[in-house]
């Protein structure tokens, strides 16, 4: 029996190596380009580190710094609040929206789901550079259509994102295109929503409103959710669009959080500041997250109790 | 048939290993060189072959060459510095040599001309003395200027034989370039379709105004002035300079033809613009069928100064700790032969920039008044300062106060106020960091 025993446990040990050996390469890059980096920005964030000579240990002067003497560090988190905070709402409305639109019966809605899903498929970039073109004062589409409207008010035609007062809502604007991804989502949890419920609501005479708002939207409150604390995280880290289409300006008016970290390191080879940020950043969107996680249990629909 | 598959799939694998294989000299060396001419590039080819003749003319050392882009350049260069594992030679910016030089990852390029007793040290009365005193720091080279830039005045001739003026009429003064801008102003409705000049397009920056008046950014401790009535003035003269359009208009207008693709210039958008030789190059490779001609930029009516921002490449030695001496030795020979006459025609030839060496951008330029011109103007260029508490500090730091005095949301002396009062903040923090 002891025997028997000590076979099975040594057959246990060897199962369990051929199990690390066969993760292993997925294990090593966790350490290596994963683990290493995260701890090493966090050592790096007490020091002072050009990229030229060692990181020199500075304890937390760099918070320090930023959190009480760096004006455009409260800027660009102020834009970028105000980006997360106009840019979700609208994402979830507008994709929530459009999802009710498409989950009807109607002759080639596979064509509208599949029009509406493929600027996700684009590359930011294009999608930037397009915009650029819909934006433009001048020649862009977006006040070609809009010039009778500047006509009857007698107003000169918007300049988006190359207006101060505009440029941060033009980009939100320009986000909400790739509104489809989040889309499928939400048509998916629609689809699952048992249509017993809808049949009971129509005999006691319940109208689509009713129906939407007492059904499909509670019903749909974890997929609203799951987009919302997705949205959290991306929104904070949003870049790439200012950096291509405004470049942070004008003045600073899209200076977000994540470019001043991109060029606090790059245009100012300040390795360790940069690094404060990026965990500033990180703990931030912790307790955003945190939260919203909390607030999880009010608004979230999670299946009956037992 | 499996052994006919089989001996196929073997000679195949053997024929592809063998043109993987290198021509490296079995005994050399191997020194490494980036630059930026990738395969692909126009001036892939030329820039082999300039690599290739070194590689032939000696037995000692084998150069293998490696172009990036040039948008992945600076950043691969800076990661590879920081690891310690940059090429033995490439190129970076003139004007921030002293920083890398103070860190250390530089060889000393004077004492290697020192130590080297051949024939073919460099010749130093070739380089603009403007460009070598970026290149030094505590009295030594530790870079040699590579390439040349500066800014000089584009003017379109056809555009001014039509408002009934020549080549005589090209302004020299301030006032001069508004008198004879505004002769080519044309507006339908709310949209200009046509301007003469405008002093915030094409490569223009508010630091080379400045210069031209004799103020700068920085005094000699690197404290920022921008608080005097002179700074004040130049950036009223750009904002004033159009003030007939407004911001809008004019931004949508430089825009317009930027997206379009279209060079403002060359589309006879523009009669006038300051724009680096860069602009020479791009003209000549479209074959633009305009008559233009370049001039020194408009200065200052009063005590106006002939000046303009000239950035450059160095060449420079990385030295990643090694202490390889006969790495440093087979480097170095690389350096100098990239320095010399020669070469310098090659690389001008290869990448379209103007070289450092002035003799040989001399017989570059032959024949073509334009690049003549150009060469001139080189000789009153001058590179901006090394700030090393904010390295960007006429783009990421200025950038966004002068949009704002140029959109109207600060004013002129709001937008300096508020730039100096960044800059002195952005100083206390870095000292607080060393």
């Amino acid at each position: 029996m002891k025997k028997r025993a000590q076979t099975l446990s040594r057959m246990k040990r060897q199962e369990n190596l051929i199990g690390y050996l066969f993760a292993s390469p997925w294990i090593t890059g966790l350490i290596l380009l994963g683990a290493f980096p995260f701890l090493a920005s966090f050592y790096i964030s007490f020091t002072n580190y050009n990229m030229l000579s060692f990181p020199r240990f500075i304890g937390l002067t760099n918070y320090r710094i930023l959190l009480s003497s760096d004006t455009i560090f409260w800027r660009s988190l102020g834009n970028t609040f105000y980006h997360v905070s106009i840019a979700i709402p609208l994402g979830i409305v507008l994709g929530v929206g459009l999802a009710l639109l498409l989950n009807n019966k109607v002759y080639g809605m596979s064509v509208y789901r599949t029009m509406f899903y493929l600027p996700n498929v684009v590359s930011i970039v294009a999608m930037a550079l397009m915009w650029l073109w819909l934006f433009q004062p001048s020649f862009g589409l977006i006040n070609e259509v809009l010039s009778p409207v500047y006509r009857l008010l007698d107003i000169e035609p918007l300049r988006w994102h190359q207006d101060a007062r505009l440029a941060k809502f033009s980009l939100i604007l320009m986000g909400l295109w790739a509104v489809g991804g989040p889309m499928v989502i939400y048509l998916a949890q629609m689809q699952d929503i048992p249509n017993a419920l809808y049949e009971s609501a129509e005999i006691d005479g319940a109208s689509w409103v009713r129906k939407t708002v007492s059904i499909t939207l509670p019903l749909m409150t974890p997929s609203i959710f799951f987009n919302f604390i997705m949205g959290l995280i991306g929104g904070f880290q949003v870049f790439t669009i200012a950096y291509i289409m405004t470049s942070g300006g004008p003045g600073r008016a899209t200076y977000y959080y994540a470019y001043y970290l991109f060029d606090t390191m790059i245009s100012d080879q300040n390795m360790g500041m940069a690094s404060a940020m990026a965990w500033i950043l990180l703990v931030l969107v912790l307790i955003v997250t945190m939260i919203a996680l909390r607030l999880n249990r009010y608004v979230v629909y999670l299946g009956e109790e037992s | 048939m499996r052994t006919i598959i089989a001996t196929i799939l073997i000679l195949g694998t053997l024929a592809i290993s063998a043109g993987c294989s290198r021509e490296e000299k079995s005994e050399a060396l191997t020194i490494q060189f980036w630059h930026l001419n990738p395969v692909g590039s126009p001036g892939f080819s030329q820039m082999r072959g300039i690599i290739n003749a070194f590689n032939e003319r000696q037995e000692a050392y084998f150069v293998r060459g490696t172009g990036f882009s040039f948008w992945d350049y600076w950043d691969k260069l800076s990661v590879a510095i920081s690891s310690r594992t940059a090429p033995d030679v490439g190129y970076r910016t003139i004007d921030d040599v002293v920083a890398r030089a103070s860190n250390g990852v530089l060889h000393n390029i004077s004492e290697l001309m020192r130590n080297d007793t051949s024939q073919n040290n460099i010749d130093l009365g070739e380089f603009r003395e403007s460009q070598l005193e970026f290149a030094t720091w505590q009295g030594d080279l530790w870079a040699m200027p590579f390439s040349a830039t500066t800014r000089v005045l584009y003017y379109n001739l056809d555009m001014f034989s039509e408002v009934g003026l020549t080549e005589a009429d090209v302004p020299r003064t301030w006032s001069e370039l508004h008198r004879v801008a505004k002769m080519f102003d044309r507006v339908e409705g709310n949209t200009i379709t046509r301007l003469g000049f405008d002093p915030t397009y094409g490569n223009t920056h508010y630091h080379g105004w400045l210069w031209q008046t004799g103020l700068d950014f920085f005094d000699d401790e690197l404290n920022p002035t921008l608080d005097t009535q002179g700074h004040l003035d130049v950036l009223e003269w750009i904002i004033g300079f159009n003030s007939d359009f407004s911001r809008g208009q004019l931004t949508a207008f430089g825009e317009a033809s930027e997206m379009l693709g279209i060079n403002v210039f060359a589309s006879e958008r523009v009669a006038m613009i300051v724009d680096t030789d860069g602009l020479y190059q791009t003209l000549k490779q479209a074959d633009a069928q305009i008559t233009y001609g370049v001039a020194p930029i408009p200065v200052p009516d009063e005590d106006g100064i002939r000046v303009s921002w000239g950035s450059g490449f160095s060449l420079e030695m990385f030295d990643n700790g090694a202490g390889d001496e006969f790495r440093r030795t087979g480097a170095w020979e690389l350096f100098k032969y990239l320095l010399e006459h020669d070469a310098q025609i090659a690389l001008a030839d290869a990448n379209g920039w103007i070289m450092g060496h002035r003799s040989a951008m001399m017989e570059y330029a032959g024949g073509d008044p334009i690049l003549q011109a150009i060469l001139e103007e080189i000789d009153y260029a001058v590179d901006k300062v090394f700030v090393p508490y904010a390295p960007s500090w006429h783009g990421a730091d200025w950038f966004p106060y002068y949009t704002e005095a140029l959109d109207g949301t600060l004013t002129p002396s709001g937008a300096l106020a508020a730039a100096r009062a960044h800059l002195l903040q952005k100083r206390a923090n870095w000292e607080a960091t060393r």
